[in-house]
């Protein structure tokens, strides 16, 4: 990983920033699941997929684009307090690099889901474990919340980042800059 | 299902009524940071009394800014829903945590107590508060003059080598692009064919299935956002744009006297407010 | 206004990709070419003939695998002088949206300027001359997704005119125009140069290579003929055999020649046609 905000980080943080907003305030950060909550989120799958595709500074970026946006949208007290929307969210990108680098040398494949799964299980507990150091839920309603809709959030998180990353991989991101250029290809 | 195809191209984040009052003239950087450190005080403040002065001053601030005070309301109203419901819990389930004083109500494990109830009641002010003073702060304020005064704000963080207006382009992108993305997911979303039920068997393979049938607009959302990077690296290394190198400013940065009371004034209120020993 | 010293000097390129595991794919063999200042040339070709590739080129986002470019006096392989030679020659590529990177017009116009250093207080002006230069006076606050393809893509040409370029390449700039659109670009076009920068367009819209005063054919990586519009066109079996075709126009033209050989087929544009007709319809003679 090569050190420091080069422009490729600078606009691929934008972008998957623009997304991540763009999540938060459409319904299409919603995927409607047989769960308590009745709904999975990838509102925090740009951060991931940051995190995975350029490291843990621009992760932590797009977790804070997220966490930011999704503090300004709230209407949910929980949310609107920043310890709970801003703070864990800083971690999602870093802790998903983290998971993607140390997985990467056995399988590739493993490594990306894996990202998503911890990334998005990071998500839930620091979300929930803020809540609950704030007040806003008790443990046990905290750990219920966790299991029946942390897991198959994180799923879903799992399917996502592996879909998008792979299908990005594969059309050009190992050619670099000149993926652009193809047309002569 | 209509809802659905409200991202229109005036998605923003935020509103923006510019109504010069002074409140709008005020310089992006310092309202930023007053603003941040009057969310600080309402978030500490405890008492009633104090609450009910953070309430009727949030509330003065649409005065002041000439906004009318239904956009504030509007923010509020959604949230009523989950307010109830949360207070609702914390009365219920926070008697055991927060013990003290008299106790109003005891059934089984519900313990309610003034300090249950107080905690409850300050809790819902401070919720309105915030929604109301960062409504304030949204509507008087242009995103372009929040991103360059956020950067003006973080201008310090240059000495420890924090790359400044690296991430304020960061942010400037994100929101240039997110009403372009949504043009585009509508017009993904306006090409999709209506799904009918997708009935499968077992929670989990739902899951999976349900996941699936968004594929087709999240994966092309995603590609294009890659496609967009790419073009853009071209586009501005072709300006001579280099990350670090030093750069001019377009925006020329103006603080005046008036700016520095704002700060100085919500400070003293701020710290006021959550100290001053109310009796309340 | 043409000098003896070129612009733009590419010296015998030569370019390859390495695509996947070492394998190289060559686009561009041995291309000599020089762009004079004040020019306006054209750079036709197929789809895989290589011209895409050489617009990147000019302003050395890509460096020629063999061979030099040369750029005002600099070789774009000289890393220390990449600002500069982008300073000198600035590219307008075909997505308008993706190269718009603020949340206001001005904004967008200002970063070039920023990034080269021009001091904050002649900003303003040279953003507005910029914006008249393109039609976009009064759009200053204008946000990006409020503008139409054409607006866009002449905020992204002002945002390279305001950093005065010797030269402006149009790399297929409009193919994802419409009509309209596209005609506002070639209108710009034409009042660049008339102020003298140097364009190059690489295009497959023969509206806009009559525009030119040169045209340089491009197939499978080499030039196979080049010269004014008029002299390009004339070599119609060359140009179908590699896939391009000649302006509608000149197809009328020849048309009208096949049954009345006086009538010249040698025409590339509608107004020709026009006046060539009116020729003989008031009895005079062809040229």
């Amino acid at each position: 990983m090569e050190k420091g905000l080069s422009v490729r980080r600078i606009v691929i943080a934008g972008v998957l920033g623009a997304i991540a907003i763009l999540l938060g305030v459409s319904r299409l950060g919603y995927i409607p699941v047989p769960t308590p909550a009745g709904n999975a989120t990838i509102m925090h799958v740009p951060a991931i997929i940051g995190g995975i595709i350029e490291g843990p500074i621009v992760g932590l970026i797009i977790g804070l684009i997220f966490g930011v946006s999704s503090f300004l949208d709230a209407t949910v007290p929980l949310f609107k307090d920043p310890l709970v929307s801003i703070f864990p969210r800083l971690f999602i990108g870093v802790i998903a690099f983290f998971v993607y680098f140390g997985f990467k040398r056995f399988n590739e494949y493993v490594a990306i889901g894996a990202a998503g799964f911890v990334g998005s299980m990071t998500n839930t507990i620091l979300v929930l474990g803020m809540a609950v150091i704030r007040g806003y839920f008790t443990l046990s309603v905290a750990l219920g919340v966790a299991i029946a809709n942390g897991i198959p959030e994180a799923i879903v998180a799992l399917i996502v980042t592996l879909a998008i990353v792979t299908s990005w991989k594969k059309i050009g991101g190992s050619i670099k800059k000149k993926s652009k250029i193809s047309e002569d290809i | 299902m209509t809802s659905r195809f409200e991202l229109t191209r005036n998605i923003t984040i935020g509103q923006y009524i510019p109504t010069g009052s002074v409140i709008h003239q005020f310089e992006a950087s310092l309202k930023l940071l007053s603003f941040a450190i009057l969310v600080v005080g309402i978030a500490i403040c405890s008492s009633y009394t104090g609450n009910l002065i953070l309430l009727a001053f949030s509330i003065a601030l649409f005065g002041i800014a000439r906004i009318p005070i239904h956009y504030g309301i509007s923010g509020i109203k959604p949230a009523l829903p989950f307010m109830i419901i949360l207070s609702l819990m914390q009365l219920l389930f926070y008697g055991q945590a927060a013990q003290g004083e008299t106790t109003l109500f005891q059934f089984g494990f519900i313990l309610i107590t003034t300090s249950s109830v107080q905690l409850v009641i300050v809790s819902a002010m401070r919720f309105i508060e915030i929604i109301l003073v960062s409504s304030v702060l949204t509507l008087s304020t242009s995103t372009t003059e929040m991103t360059h005064g956020l950067e003006h704000l973080l201008k310090p963080l240059k000495y420890i080598k924090f790359p400044v207006y690296e991430f304020s382009l960061i942010i400037t992108i994100a929101i240039r692009f997110v009403p372009t993305f949504a043009m585009e997911m509508e017009k993904l979303m306006k090409a999709q064919a209506s799904r009918g039920a997708e009935f499968g068997t077992g929670k989990w393979w739902q899951i999976v299935r349900k996941t699936k049938d968004t594929f087709p607009l999240i994966i092309p959302l995603f590609s294009s956002a890659m496609e967009r990077a790419e073009d853009l690296i071209l586009a501005m290394e072709s300006r001579c744009y280099t990350p670090g190198l030093k750069r001019t400013s377009y925006r020329q940065y103006k603080i005046a006297l008036r700016d520095f009371l704002l700060l100085i004034i919500t400070t003293l209120f701020s710290i006021f407010i959550v100290f001053y020993k109310f009796t309340y | 206004m043409k000098s003896d010293q070129a612009l733009i000097q590419l010296n015998d390129v030569s370019f390859h990709y390495i695509v996947e595991k070492k394998k190289e794919l060559s686009v561009l063999h041995h291309i000599s070419l020089n762009i004079f200042p004040g020019e306006y040339v054209a750079i036709i070709g197929h789809n895989g003939s290589g011209k895409s590739t050489l617009s990147k080129l000019f302003n050395g986002i890509l460096k020629p695998s063999a061979g030099d470019v040369v750029v005002n006096g600099w070789n774009t392989k000289n890393s220390q002088l990449i600002r500069d030679i982008r300073q000198q020659v600035g590219i307008v590529f075909q997505n308008p949206d993706n190269q718009l990177i603020a949340t206001t017009v001005e904004d967008d116009v200002a970063f070039g300027l920023e990034n080269i250093l021009v001091p904050a207080e002649e900003m303003e002006s040279r953003i507005n001359q910029a914006l008249r230069t393109v039609g976009l006076t009064g759009m200053n606050k204008r946000a990006p997704h409020h503008l139409s393809g054409g607006q866009k893509q002449r905020l992204a040409i002002a945002g390279i005119i305001a950093m005065k370029p010797k030269c402006i390449i149009f790399d297929e700039a409009t193919s994802m125009l419409d009509t309209y659109g596209r005609k506002e670009i070639v209108k710009v076009m034409r009042r660049l140069n008339n102020d003298g920068v140097a364009l190059v367009t690489v295009t497959h819209y023969m509206s806009e290579v009559v525009e030119a005063d040169r045209v340089i054919v491009i197939e499978k990586g080499k030039i196979i003929t080049q010269g004014t519009p008029r002299e390009v066109f004339r070599q119609k079996q060359l140009l179908q055999s590699i896939g391009l075709d000649v302006p509608i126009a000149n197809h009328v033209a020849e048309m009208v020649h096949q049954k009345y050989q006086p009538f010249s087929s040698n025409l590339i544009d509608a107004g020709e046609v026009v006046e060539e007709v009116k020729h003989f319809t008031t009895g005079g003679v062809s040229v």
